[in-house]
């Protein structure tokens, strides 16, 4: 198996910005919508260019150039990104306008950034990289369909580096939405998560951590997730008792949370962490996890705030750290990841 | 370096000229176009032509055996048909279907729903079980749930190559070990929303469109999805199953130039074609046939034209844009054309590029005659997008 770096990881979410002040002075919220906070954009483009750019585009615009800054890395192989909802600001926009005034009144503008794919084609077109560049978007699984994309043609030897993100935005109306459908008792909010992967032994000295397996499941039955933690566990030569938390996707919604509950049991009594209390829940919240658990690795420490249950928190120097995530109780992944240390 | 060959065990398709592989075939053996009025999209921008699937949602879901009240979208009946149609065709059992992956291409997804009951879903809560099958994956999601239970499901979004870029992904899987079985493809169906935003980018044409004409003036929209199963060598092997093509080759670059736009050099198509062939180890000279993107658009048309000419110089192949005949089935249609390959190498015809009458300047002449200048045996399928989303498919003959 072909050993694949996370180099660098940064994020725009309801945490402070670019920055992992999240580990020591998480910022706290009473209420159940929140929007990201958002760094001074014009370090990452220009006027000219951010006028056109919705929220989405902005903030994948600032942590993709991070995240490539960090890594040293200015052309990655492969932009590979992940969207729920794409530019759903802009699709806003356009359908609001032809379902309220019609169809003969309507600008391109909005329409022209609104497909999901304007993420990933305009950071190439800011970076001048011709290489390979998807998006994927399904759900709570968006970012896992771009990481594994990129994983998949690392194995195979066709790239050697990948910028992978998730990117969501919640605006007003989408939130509005989902309370009619039901948030009762999570946080709703927003992500854009960078990272650059490598193969390269360049790139391992700085690495934040080694991404050691992924498996994304649909519908799985409790002994398939069982049966597939088993088989990531062994493809990366590490047993269960190696792992040293598993970090869950409860976001405090009964509908949601039920999923983890009922799967358990396959984690036995290693110490689960979580997120979404955090940075709130989106369809990309899941780059937010894995994010948090390469943040982990790298500094050596798991924050206390982030244990799910009281007998967990003491000091644990993470070396292995699982994340589980599922959506809608449908799709599941599982994703592990490795420290570089003392090894 | 050469990856690994994938082989096609099943095709399905529907869409403007056909609804199954049989009367798409018969379409395409009398070079005939299911280019029309409007006849089911409910929009004021009548004047436009398009390649509408000659089903309504009412008789898709009788074909399926769907339930009236059942929310579901367009674009998910059309893709479940398509499946359905492929899985069949590859003699794939309940326990492979099983094991195998499912990836899609899409970008309208629940998008038709969610301009008819706008109002609706903003106001009331009449149509609250449709904001959750708005999105790109609830299509694919619904799709997959009406065939059957997959090992995985994931969805593609880049607009007019998702299908094409869905084909990629599968066939990496593949190669890499990761599964043997995956069906790969993409549905879209019209909705007023591209409708419009097309029309609002003045690249829709008025009249029945016309691609690699020097008097070409747009595309028209269509609809429709297909859908292939790709499978290892090991797994035919072991199935003892006869594949109707090999994809050979396959390869994704960006033409990073404009959002809308090609590049005039076409930058991003040329990568696309030239590192298809070298992943499949096959020489320019052996691509017996194009299937171009060839929306009709000046600018696409031009863009694709210079592409070509760089990388086959003297060595043009035959080329011919079905979307003259399909209409342009957007993220369906790189699967759409695929699936036309299969059944122009099996049955060894060049589709013709309906409608074309006049050469463009520097142009080609695209395929007129049904008849092949030689054997088709291999041949490149095109997919370019907004933001130069640029891929294309290496697809040969089997023995």
């Amino acid at each position: 198996m072909k050993e694949v770096y996370i180099v660098s990881a940064e994020q725009i979410s309801i945490q402070q910005p670019l920055v992992d002040d999240w580990m020591s002075t998480p910022v706290s919220y009473g209420t159940s919508y929140i929007r990201s906070l958002d760094p001074s954009f014009k370090d990452f483009i220009t006027p000219i260019e951010g006028r056109r750019m919705g929220k989405i585009l902005k903030r994948a615009m600032a942590t993709s150039i991070t995240a490539l800054k960090h890594a040293g890395i200015e052309k990655p192989d492969a932009i590979i990104t992940g969207t729920g909802l794409g530019c759903i600001e802009n699709t806003e926009k356009f359908l609001g306008s032809m379902c309220n005034d019609g169809e003969n009144l309507l600008a391109p503008t909005s329409f022209m950034q609104s497909t999901h794919n304007t993420i990933s084609s305009l950071i190439a077109i800011h970076t001048h990289n011709n290489g390979y560049n998807a998006t994927y978007s399904h759900r709570g699984i968006s970012f896992e369909s771009a990481l594994y994309d990129a994983w998949t043609q690392m194995q195979l030897d066709k790239i050697t580096s990948a910028l992978v993100g998730s990117h969501d935005e919640v605006t007003p109306t989408v939130y509005s939405l989902a309370e009619k459908i039901g948030v009762n008792g999570k946080i709703c909010g927003e992500a854009s998560v960078s990272m650059v992967l490598s193969t390269s032994d360049r790139c391992r000295q700085s690495a934040m951590c080694r991404l050691a397996g992924i498996k994304i499941m649909y519908r799985p039955s409790h002994q398939q997730i069982s049966d597939a933690l088993k088989k990531v566990l062994s493809d990366a030569g590490k047993r269960m008792t190696d792992i040293d938390a598993v970090v869950l996707g409860v976001n405090g919604n009964a509908d949601n949370d039920i999923h983890y509950h009922n799967n358990r049991d396959i984690f036995e009594n290693i110490p689960l962490i979580q997120y979404k209390h955090l940075f709130g829940d989106c369809f990309s919240a899941s780059a937010l996890g894995v994010y948090v658990a390469a943040t982990c690795i790298n500094k050596e420490v798991i924050p206390e705030h982030l244990f799910i249950n009281n007998r967990d928190k003491k000091y644990i120097r993470p070396k292995s750290i699982i994340i589980f995530n599922q959506s809608d109780g449908k799709n599941y992944s599982i994703i592990l990841l490795e420290s570089l240390c003392g090894e | 370096m050469m990856g690994k060959p994938i082989y096609i065990t099943g095709t399905g398709i529907v869409s403007a000229i056909g609804n199954d592989k049989q009367h798409t075939l018969q379409s395409l053996l009398r070079s005939e176009s299911g280019i029309a009025p409007i006849r089911y999209l409910n929009t004021e921008h009548n004047e436009f032509p398009v390649g509408e699937v000659k089903l309504s949602n009412s008789e898709m879901r009788a074909i399926l055996g769907i339930d009236e009240q059942k929310p579901l979208t367009r674009t998910s009946l059309l893709g479940a048909i398509a499946i359905k149609q492929a899985i069949k065709e590859a003699l794939l059992d309940d326990r492979q279907l099983n094991s195998a992956g499912l990836i899609s291409g899409t970008t309208v997804g629940g998008m038709d729903t969610t301009e008819l009951y706008y109002h609706d879903i903003i106001s009331d809560n009449s149509k609250n079980s449709y904001i959750n099958i708005h999105d790109c994956g609830a299509t694919t999601e619904l799709s997959a749930d009406m065939v059957g239970r997959f090992a995985f499901v994931t969805t593609l979004s880049t607009a007019c190559s998702s299908a094409a870029n869905a084909i990629i992904a599968a066939a990496d899987m593949i190669r890499s070990g990761e599964a043997d079985i995956v069906i790969a493809g993409g549905a879209e169906c019209l909705t007023k929303y591209h409708l419009n935003g097309f029309n609002t980018l003045m690249i829709l044409d008025k009249e029945p469109c016309r691609p690699f004409d020097a008097n070409r003036a747009g595309l028209n929209l269509g609809e429709g999805a297909a859908y292939v199963v790709l499978e290892s060598a090991e797994s035919v092997n072991r199935r003892s199953i006869t594949p109707l093509a090999i994809l050979k080759g396959y390869a994704n670059a960006c033409d990073a130039y404009h959002q809308t736009a090609s590049s005039a050099c076409g930058d991003g198509a040329y990568l696309a074609m030239k590192n298809a062939l070298s992943d499949g180890e096959t020489r320019v000279s052996d691509i017996d046939y194009i299937n171009a993107h060839g929306t009709g658009t000046p600018n696409n048309d031009e863009s694709e034209t210079a592409a070509m000419k760089r990388l086959f110089g003297d060595n043009m192949p035959e080329v011919s844009s079905t979307k003259s005949s399909t209409g342009h089935t957007t993220s369906a249609s790189g699967a759409i054309e695929t699936v036309i390959c299969v059944l122009a190498i099996n049955n060894n015809f060049t589709p013709v590029n309906v409608n074309w009458k006049n050469r463009m300047e520097n142009g080609i002449i695209p395929v007129q005659d049904i008849k092949p200048i030689k054997p088709i045996k291999n041949v490149l399928c095109n997919s370019f997008a907004f933001g130069g989303n640029d891929s294309s498919l290496l697809i040969s003959k089997y023995n």
